[in-house]
C-alpha cells in the first residue's frame, strides 16, 4: 500500500508557538507559528503555493480565515481534519501537493486549543452509548492493563516513562509543561488518579498552539538554502484500520496495532531504511503505554521488550534512540491541530542541529509517528541530506 | 405505572423478551467469511459480502479493563464507587465490546465472565426511562 513521491520533497521552514494552557486566541498562535516558518524560510507568503490548515476546534472557516492573515494570494487553502492525526496529516498533504507537482512550495499549519473543544468525541443529545464513555485515558488504561496481564509490565515502567518525557521537555521552551525540578517516578506515580493505571502526570497536556512547516521541491530549497541543512522528507505514509481478530469497532480510540506496524512498514520501505538508521523518534505519547507499545510496533525493539527499553534508559536523550525528545505529548503537550506539526518541528531542528539542550548528538534521520482517533495512522520520515 | 425502559440507541441493543434474561446486542453475520461484527454493518468489511442481522450472545470474558476517575457523562452518577468501571468483553463470536462495567475493581479480573445488563440514563420528552447497557460479573 505504500504511496511513492515522485519529486524529491524538503523542509526549508518550521515555526511554531509555544503550547501552553493560558486559553490564547488560536488564530493569534496560528500567525506566530505561520509567520515564524515563513521567517525560517526566508519567503514571503506569496511564494507558498498551497495551505492546509489543520484544526479539529474552531470554525469550518477558520482556516481560510486564518490565510487571509497572511495575505489574499488566491492560492488553494483547504481545512485537514483526522483527530489527534491532523497535522501530520496536514503535513502529509503539503508533501504530497509538492511531490506530485502541483506546486512548487507548500504550507502546513496547524492550530487549535483542546480544553475549548467541550464534548469532544461524545454524542449528541441524550444518546448515551457505548462510546459516550470512552475517554482516551480509559482507553489507553486498557491496553495499559492488558500489557500488565501479558508482559509484566509494571506501573513504574509507565513512571519512567512519562518522568523522561516531562524532563525532556525542561529542555525545551515550547513545551506546555516545564518543571522546575527533576521529575521523578515517585512524582509521577502520586499524581492523581485518572484512570487505572493512568495518573494525570502520566496524561498527555491539553492546551492550547500551533505549529508549521513549509515544504518545497529539491530546486526551491538549493536556492533558499544558503549553506544550511537539507532536512528530506524521505517517507510519507498514512493508513487507516485493517481487520484483525477481536476488532472494535464502536468506542475504540486507535485501532489495531497491526496500523502502526503496517504504516512505518510503508514507511521504512519509502526511505530505503530500517528501524536501526533511526536517531530519534517522536510517537503519539498520549499516554506511556503508547510509547512503551510503538517502540516495539516500530521495530525499535522485539515484541515484549520494550519494557527492557525503558529500564536500560535507551529512549532517553543520550540513550541509543531517544524518544519524545521535545517532551512528547505529555509535556511538550497535545492542542490537537498542531501536534503532528510540532513534531516536524523538533525533528528538523534536531536534524539542523539547532535543538539547544536537547539535542541529539549526530541526529541524521528521524521518524515521527501519529494515531488519530477513529483511527489512522501517520508516519513521516526526515533525514539530513547535506 | 413505571415507566418504560428504552434504549438510548436500539440500533445497538435490545432489552431482554420473554423468559430472557439478559438483554443483546445486535450485530451481523456474514456467511462467506464467517465473522461476527457489532455494531451492524452494511456489508462485511473483509470479502464486502452480505451480511445478516443476528443478535449476539449476552455473555463473554474480560479482554482488559480499566477504573475510570474522571467524570465524563453528566447523568452518570459516581454515587460512592468514586468513578465506574469500563471494560472490553470478549463474546464468543469474536466480537470484542467496550462497556461500563458494573461493580469496583474487586469484582472483575482479566478473564472474568461477564454478563450483560442495563442501567437508566435518563428520560426521554414521554417520560420513558432511556437505558443504555453494560457488563457486569457472573456470579
Amino acid at each position: 500500500m505504500a504511496t511513492n513521491l515522485a519529486r524529491d520533497v524538503y523542509v526549508i521552514g518550521v515555526g511554531m508557538h509555544r503550547f501552553n494552557n493560558d486559553r490564547l486566541d488560536s488564530a493569534a498562535m496560528a500567525d506566530v507559528a505561520g509567520m515564524r516558518a515563513l521567517d525560517d524560510a526566508g519567503i514571503e507568503f506569496p511564494t507558498v503555493g498551497a495551505l492546509y490548515n489543520g484544526y479539529l476546534g474552531g470554525s469550518i472557516t477558520s482556516g481560510v480565515a486564518i490565510a487571509k492573515e497572511f495575505g489574499l494570494t488566491g492560492i488553494p487553502v483547504t481545512h485537514v481534519e483526522n483527530a489527534s492525526a491532523t497535522g501530520s496529516c496536514a503535513f502529509g498533504e503539503a508533501v504530497h501537493a509538492v511531490s506530485g507537482g502541483r506546486v512548487e512550495v507548500a504550507m502546513a499549519l496547524g492550530f487549535d486549543d483542546m480544553n475549548r473543544m467541550a464534548g469532544l468525541g461524545r454524542s449528541s443529545g441524550r444518546r448515551m452509548g457505548a462510546e459516550d464513555v470512552m475517554l482516551p485515558a480509559a482507553f489507553f488504561a486498557m491496553w495499559a492493563t492488558r500489557r500488565m496481564h501479558d508482559v509484566g509490565t509494571t506501573v513504574e515502567t509507565f513512571a519512567a516513562i512519562a518522568a523522561k518525557n516531562w524532563n525532556h521537555a525542561r529542555a525545551n521552551p515550547l513545551a506546555q509543561r516545564r518543571a522546575d525540578h527533576e521529575i521523578t517516578i515517585e512524582e509521577v506515580l502520586s499524581s492523581t488518579m485518572i484512570s487505572y493505571p493512568h495518573t494525570s502526570m502520566m496524561a498527555c497536556a491539553s492546551g492550547g498552539g500551533a505549529a508549521a512547516a513549509i515544504v518545497a521541491t529539491k530546486e526551491v530549497a538549493d536556492r533558499l538554502g544558503a549553506g544550511r541543512p537539507m532536512i528530506r522528507v524521505t517517507a510519507s505514509q498514512q493508513r487507516s484500520e485493517t481487520y484483525t481478530p477481536g476488532h472494535v469497532f464502536l468506542g475504540a480510540v486507535i485501532g489495531p496495532a497491526q496500523m502502526t506496524r503496517d504504516t512505518a512498514a510503508d514507511a521504512y520501505a519509502q526511505a530505503g531504511i530500517g528501524p536501526d538508521d533511526l536517531d530519534l523518534v517522536q510517537v503519539h505519547d498520549a499516554f506511556p503505554v503508547e510509547e512503551l507499545v510503538y517502540y516495539e510496533l516500530l521495530g525499535i525493539c522485539g515484541d515484549g521488550e520494550g519494557d527492557r527499553l525503558v529500564a536500560d534508559g535507551e529512549t532517553q536523550l543520550g540513550g541509543r534512540i531517544p524518544f519524545s525528545t521535545d517532551g512528547g505529548l505529555t509535556a511538550r503537550g497535545h492542542p490537537g491541530g498542531p501536534t503532528g506539526l510540532a513534531q516536524i518541528h523538533e525533528t528538523t531542528m534536531q536534524l539542523r542541529d539547532e535543538a539547544g539542550n536537547r539535542q541529539v548528538t549526530g541526529a541524521r534521520t528521524g521518524l515521527c509517528h501519529m494515531a488519530g482517533a477513529g483511527s489512522v495512522c501517520v508516519v513521516h520520515i526526515l533525514q539530513r541530506t547535506s | 405505572m413505571p415507566p418504560t425502559a428504552i434504549p438510548t440507541d436500539p440500533r445497538l441493543f435490545r432489552l431482554a423478551r420473554g423468559d430472557e434474561t439478559r438483554p443483546h446486542l445486535l450485530g451481523s453475520y456474514a456467511p462467506e467469511s464467517e465473522l461476527y461484527f457489532w455494531p451492524r454493518r452494511y456489508r462485511c468489511p473483509v470479502t464486502r459480502t452480505a451480511v445478516a442481522d443476528v443478535d449476539l450472545s449476552s455473555e463473554g470474558t474480560l479482554h482488559a479493563w480499566t477504573f475510570l476517575h474522571v467524570p465524563r457523562m453528566g447523568s452518570i452518577s459516581f454515587g460512592e464507587t468514586g468513578g465506574y468501571g469500563i471494560g472490553q468483553i470478549d463474546l464468543p463470536e469474536g466480537v470484542r465490546i467496550q462497556a461500563p462495567l458494573f461493580g469496583t475493581t474487586d469484582d472483575w479480573n482479566i478473564g472474568t465472565l461477564m454478563g450483560m445488563t442495563t442501567f437508566p440514563v435518563g428520560q426521554d420528552d414521554d417520560g420513558n426511562e432511556l437505558v443504555t447497557f453494560r457488563f457486569e460479573a457472573v456470579r
